[in-house]
């Protein structure tokens, strides 16, 4: 979709895109010859219809609405909120910033099944911190 | 004010204006092909009907492929109904990121397997957010593609021989899969959107083919008709079909046994590439996830061996 402002016969630019709410994104286009704003707001169909494409609407550095976030995060094991360790239940491992983006490269939908997968694989042999040694060896130890 | 005959229309301005919607699109597209670069073949189990043995047959046609040393991966395409993990015996498997994708768990026999039921435990049934409650018809599809889409370029395929798709049933499912990955077949390059989906030049790029599997009834062979129909009509490369369920194979008696009323092969007008007999031990491999090196030399093997090398006969 694109807006062009028309008594200047000019495409209009993205300035910014509000944060849903109830399904509705408000995005703000203005006109880069008269400065002259306008509002998209999008109802829930036209919402949902652009999250199902997977893409991102908003400036590629914008954190608003569609892509990137797991699609159905209430179906995932170990997607709740991390709570600190209590007695008996298992010691935190920590993750290094260089493994903590090998995991941030994966689809969200896997990434908390991963985290939990390889803590469970670092406690097994000893390991209190998971850096890129420690996927590598879980890559190797599962024929990856 | 601008008369609209004279201003400007959508195709004389570049850009949308910052979301960049199509160049995603397209990037995500990119990100498919770069994932399927080493994959030479991709062959897609689809039916149409229901019910009729397409995991069961994936999962063992790509073990007897993989007995012989091909390269092998699945992917369970039936998101609401993955059935690959529990079959395969990887419900349990570990993701694990590599530098940039992520690691595919494998079967104990070497095949990489992705289904959705290593992911969500089968006490759930998959449900996306949405932000139009209660529509999910009118968006589903696109959800589900998206998401594989997402999950083509996000694994680590590497160099396959060849990369099997379960398909979800449905005649109308089969065609959009076939819409789906025709784009991607080196010899099918086509655009959609004004966007060239075939991969870059000097990129590698599968070959993209359709096996279809029926079962001896005739209101199977009704809705697989269909589908051979549907496919006829893109330029969709058809294998053949396998007729699965062809009697039963009853170990007291070694003997295929008939086990539907018509004993005739189904006729579909694309080449038979051999018959499999239902074997209830097989069966209760699938249900415990138990490798086809342990069925043992039985006749049900024996078809499936026949099949899977009818399947690399006419793969090459």
């Amino acid at each position: 979709m694109k807006f062009l402002c028309v008594p200047c016969d000019s495409p209009m630019k993205l300035q910014t895109v509000g944060p849903p709410e109830r399904g509705s994104l408000s995005i703000v286009y203005s006109c880069p010859e008269c400065g002259y704003e306008m509002a998209m707001l999008t109802n829930a169909y036209e919402t949902q219809v652009v999250q199902s494409l997977g893409v991102r609407i908003g400036p590629a550095e914008a954190s608003a609405e569609a892509g990137g976030r797991c699609p159905f995060p209430a179906m995932i094991p170990g997607n709740e909120q991390q709570q600190p360790s209590q007695a008996g239940e298992p010691i935190a491992v920590r993750w290094t910033s260089g493994a903590e983006a090998r995991l941030a490269n994966i689809p969200e939908f896997v990434r908390p099944m991963a985290r939990t997968g390889i803590e469970r694989f670092a406690r097994e042999r000893g390991a209190l911190e998971i850096d890129e040694k420690i996927l590598d060896a879980a890559r190797e130890f599962f024929g990856m | 004010m601008a008369r609209v005959e004279s201003m400007k229309r959508y195709h004389d301005i570049v850009g949308d204006g910052g979301s960049r919607i199509l160049e995603q699109v397209a990037e995500q597209r990119a990100r498919i092909s770069d994932g399927l670069a080493g994959v030479r073949h991709v062959v897609a189990v689809g039916s149409g009907k229901g019910g009729v043995g397409k995991s069961t047959l994936t999962l063992q046609l790509a073990s007897a492929l993989r007995a012989r040393g091909l390269r092998i991966a699945i992917l369970d395409a039936d998101f609401n109904g993955p059935s690959q993990a529990r079959m395969a015996g990887v419900q349990e498997a570990l993701f694990v990121p590599g530098s940039h994708k992520v690691s595919l768990p494998r079967t104990s026999n070497g095949i990489a397997v992705f289904s959705m039921g290593s992911v969500i435990p089968e006490s759930e049934a998959l449900e996306f957010e949405s932000a139009a409650h209660g529509e999910s018809h009118t968006w589903r599809a696109t959800r589900e593609f998206a998401l594989l889409g997402e999950i083509l370029g996000s694994f680590e395929w590497g160099a396959l021989d060849l990369l099997m798709f379960d398909l979800p049933p449905g005649a109308e499912r089969t065609v959009q899969y076939a819409d789906f990955l025709g784009p991607l077949d080196v010899a099918h390059p086509s655009t959609s959107l004004g966007m060239t989906l075939s991969p870059s030049k000097g990129q590698g790029s599968p070959r993209v083919s359709f096996l279809l599997v029926t079962i001896p009834s005739e209101v199977a062979r009704g809705v697989v008709a269909r589908s051979v129909a549907a496919l006829s009509k893109g330029p969709n490369r058809l294998l053949g079909y396998v007729e699965n369920m062809s009697g039963y194979y009853c170990r007291d008696c070694n003997a295929i046994k008939p086990l539907f009323g018509s004993s005739e092969i189904s006729r579909l007008g694309i080449p038979c590439l051999g018959t499999v007999p239902f074997d209830p031990e097989l069966a209760r491999h699938c249900d415990v996830g138990m490798p086809f090196a342990e069925l043992g030399e039985t006749p049900v093997r024996r078809a499936l061996d026949q099949v899977a090398q009818q399947l690399l006969e006419t793969l090459i």
